[in-house]
C-alpha cells in the first residue's frame, strides 16, 4: 500500500517534489554509469538512486553509449521534505531599473561618466557571462553595459589575469570591476576570486572601488563570503548589474 | 597562563588568517574564546568574511559554528541578525556596509551560536574594531575569510595566528614548505635605514606613489599609478645611484619580472608590509638566491600556527608528525594541532 495519500493542499513546512498527486516525491533523474548496458547496470542504478534518498527506484529508459557506458533514466519517489517557511535567501537589496530608468538616473544622479571595467579572469576562457552583462547586444532581451549612455563600459575578455584587470581599473579610475566565472575545475574559481580581493586591498583600492562577481555558481551571499560587494547568479542581466552599481554609488556618495 | 591570557596582555587585536580554506581557522577560534571565558576575559569577535554559518558555502560540508558567550561583543550584518540562534542587544547600527546589510555591533546577552560578518575592507576593518574595543572588552578577534590574507596586514590587527593544515596538499613536505613560506614573509625584516624610513613614512600620504631613492636620499616618482605590469617602466628608472624602490602597493611577479635581476640585486625593495607579496614558494626562494633584497616598513607579529591534520577530501596526517614537522621547520613560534587538546 502507498504511504503516501492524496490531499490537495500544501504543506509548506514539509513540501516534496510533486508528479501526478500532491507529496508523492516523484523525481526523474539521469545519469550515466561507466559499466555496458544491462541488468546488472539497471540494478546498480536502482541501488545507487536508493542511497540518494529514493523510494521505488525504476529504470525507465537506458541506452547503451558504446565502449562500456550506459545512459539510464530512473524515476523514483523522494522520501525527504524541506521546510519552505524557514528557508532564508539573501539577495541583493536594490530596486532593479531597467536599462531606460538607468540612464535617467545616471543623469539625475551624475555628472561624469560611470566607469565600469570588466573580465573572465584567471583560467576562465569563457566570454559568456561577461558577455552577456556588457556586450552591446547583451542577452535574452537586456541589453549589455555598453549600450547603457552615460556609463563607460570595458570589457577585456577571457583568460585575464587579475593584476591586469586590476591595472586597467586604475588607470580609467573605475567605480566598479567585474569579475565573471563561467567554468572553472576543482573550485579554482575560489582562489582566484580572493586573489582579485586580496590583491585590490595591498594595491589600497578595495574600498575605493565596487568589486561584482557573476557567474552560474556565484550567489550574493557566496560574494560576501569571499570579500565581494556583490554576487550575481543565473537569471540576472545588466539592468540588474547597472541598477546595483548606480544605487550603491549614490548611497556611497561617489557621484 | 593560559595562552589567550598572553595574547590578550600583549595585543589587543589578533587575527585568526587561513593559509587555505577548511585550514581550522573557526576551531581555532572556538578554542580560544573558550579558553578566555575560563580565563574571564571579554571578547570582541568580527570576521572578514562570514562566519557560523551551518554548512560551507562553496563546498556545502558542514562547518563549525562559533559559540559566543554572554557579554562577548560582535559584528553582525543587518540580514543575519535574525538568524542568531541567541538573544543579541544592538549597541551601534555603523555606516559600514556589507552585501548582507549595514554591519550592527551587539552585545550577546545569553551564550549561543551566531553568525558572524564585518565590513569588506580591511581598512574599515580596523575602524570596526576600534569601534568594538571601546565597549569595553580585553581582546578583539578577526576572523578571517576562506584564504584571505590581507587582513593580517599589521594595519589591522597586531599579532596574528596562522591556521594551516591537510587541505593545503596531500604531501605532508608541501604543508610545512607552503606554511614556512608564509610565516618567513610575514617576518620580513623592517628597513632600519631610519632616514629613508622617515622619508617614505613623510611622502606616502594614502595616495599610490612610487618612489625611488638614490644614494643621497633625493626620491624620484616615475608617476605610474600602480606597479602592476609596470616592471619594465621601474626598471628604466633604476640606475647606479638608486639605493632603495618603495611601491605601496601588491608585489607580484608581473613586476619583479620586468626588473633585470642585475639592477635588482643593486637594490632594495621596500613595502609597506608582508601582505604586499604575491610570490610562491619556489619562485621567491630563486628570487633570494639571486639576490634580491627586500625590507618593509612594519612585519607581522606571528603569535602561533595552529594546525589541522585533517583534510576535507578524505585523507589525514598523524596528529604529532604533522605538528612538529611544523614546529620543527618554524623554530620559535608555538605551533598547536586544532583537533587535539587545543592550544594548552
Amino acid at each position: 500500500m502507498s504511504k503516501t495519500t492524496a490531499v490537495s493542499k500544501v504543506d509548506l513546512t514539509k513540501i516534496m517534489p510533486y508528479g501526478d498527486t500532491m507529496n508523492d516525491g516523484q523525481v526523474q533523474m539521469s545519469f550515466t554509469l561507466p559499466v555496458p548496458d544491462g541488468d546488472e547496470a539497471w540494478e546498480a542504478a536502482r541501488q545507487l538512486a536508493r542511497k540518494m534518498g529514493l523510494d521505488e527506484p525504476n529504470v525507465v529508459y537506458h541506452r547503451d553509449l558504446g565502449i562500456g557506458y550506459t545512459y539510464m533514466i530512473v524515476y523514483g519517489k523522494c522520501t525527504h521534505s524541506v521546510d519552505y517557511t524557514k528557508i532564508h535567501v539573501t539577495k541583493v537589496e536594490s530596486n532593479v531599473m531597467d536599462r531606460m530608468e538607468c540612464i535617467k538616473y545616471m543623469e539625475d544622479h551624475f555628472n561624469r561618466p560611470v566607469v565600469v571595467v570588466g573580465a573572465s579572469t584567471g583560467t576562465d576562457a569563457h566570454t559568456v557571462g561577461i558577455d552577456a552583462i556588457m556586450n552591446m547586444k547583451g542577452f535574452h532581451g537586456h541589453f549589455g553595459l555598453e549600450r547603457y549612455t552615460g556609463m563607460t563600459a570595458i570589457n577585456m575578455g577571457s583568460q585575464v589575469p587579475n593584476e591586469e584587470l586590476i591595472a586597467k581599473a586604475i588607470e580609467l579610475k573605475a567605480d566598479a570591476i567585474l569579475v565573471s566565472q563561467t567554468v572553472t575545475q576543482k573550485d579554482v574559481h575560489i582562489t582566484n576570486l580572493t586573489n582579485m580581493v586580496e590583491l585590490c586591498e595591498a594595491e589600497g583600492i578595495r574600498d575605493k572601488i565596487l568589486l561584482l562577481c557573476g557567474g552560474p555558481r556565484i550567489s550574493h551571499e557566496l560574494a560576501q563570503e569571499l570579500g565581494f560587494d556583490a554576487g550575481f547568479g543565473p537569471e540576472t542581466y545588466a539592468d540588474h548589474v547597472a541598477s546595483y552599481i548606480l544605487q550603491e554609488l549614490v548611497e556611497r556618495k561617489r557621484v | 597562563m593560559a595562552f589567550v591570557g598572553e595574547l590578550a596582555e600583549k595585543y589587543n587585536t589578533v587575527s585568526i588568517v587561513g593559509m587555505a580554506k577548511n585550514s581550522g581557522k573557526t576551531t581555532a577560534l572556538n578554542y580560544l574564546l573558550e579558553e578566555a571565558y575560563d580565563e574571564g576575559l571579554l571578547c570582541a569577535v568580527t570576521s572578514t568574511g562570514r562566519d557560523g554559518e551551518t554548512t560551507d558555502l562553496v563546498t556545502t560540508t558542514e562547518k563549525p559554528k562559533v559559540y559566543l558567550f554572554s557579554d562577548s561583543i560582535v559584528s553582525v550584518p543587518e540580514q543575519l541578525y535574525e538568524l542568531a540562534e541567541t538573544g543579541l542587544e544592538i549597541l551601534r547600527r555603523t555606516q559600514y556596509r556589507t552585501a548582507l546589510g549595514n554591519v550592527l555591533i551587539c552585545r550577546v546577552a545569553e551564550s549561543g551560536y551566531v553568525q558572524i560578518a564585518g565590513p569588506g575592507s580591511i581598512r574599515e576593518h580596523k575602524r570596526l574594531c576600534d569601534d568594538m574595543r571601546s565597549y569595553g572588552c580585553d581582546i578583539v578577534f578577526i576572523d578571517g575569510a576562506i584564504d584571505r590574507k590581507s587582513i593580517a596586514a599589521p594595519e589591522s590587527s597586531d599579532a596574528i595566528i596562522l591556521a594551516t593544515g591537510a587541505v593545503i596538499s596531500r604531501s605532508l613536505k608541501v604543508v610545512v614548505e607552503e606554511t614556512v613560506h608564509i610565516v618567513n614573509l610575514y617576518r620580513t625584516p623592517v628597513l632600519e635605514d631610519e632616514e629613508a624610513r622617515s622619508i617614505f613614512e613623510k611622502e606616502d600620504k594614502g595616495v599610490y606613489r612610487i618612489l625611488a631613492m638614490d644614494d643621497e636620499y633625493r626620491v624620484k616618482d616615475p608617476g605610474v599609478r600602480t606597479a602592476l605590469g609596470a616592471g619594465s617602466t621601474l626598471d628604466s628608472i633604476i640606475d647606479e645611484h638608486t639605493r632603495y624602490l618603495y611601491i605601496p602597493g601588491a608585489f607580484t611577479e608581473s613586476i619583479v619580472g620586468g626588473i633585470n635581476p642585475k639592477k635588482l640585486r643593486n637594490i632594495t625593495l621596500v613595502l609597506p608590509d608582508p601582505t604586499r607579496i604575491f610570490i610562491g614558494a619556489t619562485r621567491w626562494q630563486q628570487l633570494l638566491k639571486r639576490g634580491m633584497k627586500l625590507r618593509v616598513m612594519e612585519n607581522i607579529e606571528v603569535a602561533a600556527v595552529t594546525v589541522n591534520p585533517y583534510a576535507p577530501a578524505g585523507y589525514h596526517f598523524d596528529h604529532e608528525q604533522l605538528r612538529s614537522a611544523v614546529a620543527d621547520a618554524l623554530g620559535d613560534v608555538p605551533v598547536f594541532d586544532v583537533r587535539a587538546g587545543g592550544l594548552e
